[in-house]
């Protein structure tokens, strides 16, 4: 039995401990939001929050998660930084199919409270992990620039 | 203690067979236990092929060696054999009819182990299904060929005697440094060999590039060997594979986890973490990096950048993993090694199959990016994460390609 804090709630679940944390969100709880990319932690679509961390939930078993904060898109507006993101995200059109997005929004969040004005250099680094096959990267950019200089 | 109460409650009801029997089964298990802890499996199975079956090729730089079946087949395995010639192949690295063994073989090592644990290993392989399938010829060049050779070899090299436990040291450190040395067969690949190919008894324990990794120097030397780890840390790489901050069991060595390491009661496993801590420390091999606050470059290259879109997700900048504490790249001689022996084995083969937890495993890079791309990331990771300045060119990519095999 695992207890975990997603979003906020607590939830009792009883899982397998090598499920992995994304299995949990979408199959058990339903939490579609947060996409299935690859599986190897390679793409980003599957980006959460653990205890304000970006991090693959593809690759992270639910054991390792228990008693941590768990935040993923579904209530990433309750978040300061993630409501600015979103903001920024329509504001920009960034989206195209939209696949990655709720993956890039994670991450450029964490990137923003670990680094409130990242340079170009940064937003690379901190960015690369996610992939988007419709290459909206310059507008992801863009977009959390702005978010940096406001 | 119980089976042997149980067995003589079944000798007392139903007469000696049953006795014999419960016997047999119990020296079987033994047998089994010990056949792990010397992890005979490892070497006399290949990747698809049925356990202990043999013909796995050991590739030496004057030919190919190609390890034999020791199922109980008649024909191709050790079937015919008497528990005298089995003995001798442990005890002496001669096997049936004479023939001499090469030192691959860890007769050296075997050695030490008492007769009846010998047996106890014959009747659990002579318990298991025969298996008809003869090993390839060997390969070696002449004079190499020659087994007789081994005779001068074995005088010079085979020390053939069983453990003596050392009296003024405790019974956990006397059942570790047999461990380690007898069954474990540790020295064989982490102490340095000579040129004569033998384990150089000036130096045990201190680390050795073994079939294209580095098997690390595992003495108590805290900078070099293992002097730096707690002894629960030791328990936890040896059963699970990983202490994180101090080492990731990959390749071979993942492999020896997987069979062997990983199966051994935690008092035998502790048992081996006291001998290695008490070991001479030997000031050798690749050092362990200090660990320091790092965060992400201000500068991109196209080593920091694959670093960004394949490695960071799970290790981060600063290392410290982020999954799981499985993934920190802190402290460990894999960073540290200018050669990137290890650190070009693991990105060319990737780390851990499905026995393991879902975070402990790493995918294999060596399809999707080229010698240029995994020489910049491996450079990056290097001057990143270690001290050692190492850097890595394209050709040693090139050349490690095809030479992390096992």
């Amino acid at each position: 039995m695992n207890l975990l804090s997603i979003n906020g709630e607590q939830h009792q679940l009883d899982v397998p401990d090598d499920m992995p944390l994304l299995w949990v969100l979408r199959d058990v709880l339903g939490l579609t939001g947060t996409k299935f990319g690859c599986g190897i932690a390679q793409c980003g679509a599957c980006t959460v929050h653990l205890d304000g961390e970006a991090v693959r939930s593809c690759v992270l078993p639910v054991s390792a998660v228990a008693g941590k904060a768990i935040v993923t898109i579904e209530a990433i507006a309750e978040n300061a930084v993630g409501a600015k993101v979103q903001q920024a995200w329509l504001e920009h059109e960034v989206v195209q199919c939209g696949y990655c997005q709720s993956g890039q929004i994670m991450s450029a969040t964490a990137l923003l409270q670990y680094k409130p004005s990242p340079s170009d250099a940064e937003i690379d680094a901190g960015m690369a992990g996610n992939i988007c096959r419709c290459g909206t990267y310059t507008r992801i950019r863009a977009a959390i620039k702005d978010i940096g200089q406001a | 203690m119980r089976f042997n109460q149980f067995a003589i409650v079944c000798l007392g009801l139903s007469g000696l067979s049953s006795a014999a029997l419960a016997n047999n089964a119990e020296l079987i298990e033994r047998g089994k236990y010990l056949a792990t802890a010397a992890d005979c499996v490892a070497c006399h199975t290949t990747p698809e092929g049925k356990p202990f079956a043999g013909g796995v090729e050991f590739k030496l730089p004057f030919g190919s060696l190609y390890s034999p079946n020791i199922t109980p087949d008649k024909e191709t395995g050790i079937g015919s054999w008497s528990d005298e010639d089995f003995v001798s192949a442990l005890h002496s690295g001669v096997g049936k009819d004479g023939k001499h063994y090469y030192p691959a073989f860890p007769y050296t090592s075997y050695t030490l182990m008492p007769e009846d644990e010998v047996l106890a290993i014959k009747a659990y392989l002579s318990s298991l299904d025969p298996i008809n399938q003869a090993p390839p010829e060997n390969t070696l060049s002449f004079p190499f060929n020659q087994r007789w050779g081994m005779v001068f070899w074995n005088m010079l090299f085979l020390d053939d005697g069983r453990f003596e436990p050392e009296p003024e040291q405790s019974e956990q450190w006397n059942r570790g440094a047999y461990l380690v040395q007898g069954p474990g067969h540790c020295a064989e690949c982490h102490t340095p060999r000579n040129l004569f190919q033998a384990l150089d008894s000036g130096e045990p324990l201190a680390g050795n590039l073994i079939q294209g990794w580095q098997a690390y120097n595992i003495s108590s030397d805290e900078t070099h060997g293992i002097g730096a780890w707690s002894e629960a840390e030791l328990v936890n790489y040896m059963s699970k594979g990983y202490a994180p901050g101090k080492g990731v069991a990959g390749g071979p060595m993942a492999e020896v986890v997987n069979k062997s390491l990983r199966h051994l009661e935690e008092t035998d496993l502790t048992a081996i973490a006291t001998y290695l801590l008490s070991t001479e420390p030997q000031q050798a091999g690749i050092a362990r990096p200090e660990t320091k606050q790092l965060s992400m470059p201000t500068e991109m290259g196209l080593g920091s950048n694959l670093f960004a879109g394949a490695c960071a997700s799970c290790h981060r900048w600063d290392g410290k993993g982020n999954q799981s504490p499985v993934a920190s790249l802190m402290g460990l001689k894999t960073v540290n090694d200018p050669a990137a022996t290890n650190l070009l084995g693991i990105l060319l083969t990737g780390h851990a199959g499905q026995e393991q937890q879902i975070d402990q495993r790493m995918p294999r890079f060596a399809e999707g990016y080229s010698d240029p791309e995994l020489a910049a990331v491996s450079s990056f990771v290097l001057q990143h994460f270690g001290q050692s300045g190492g850097s890595v060119s394209a050709g040693d990519v090139a050349a490690k390609r095809g030479n992390t095999g096992h």
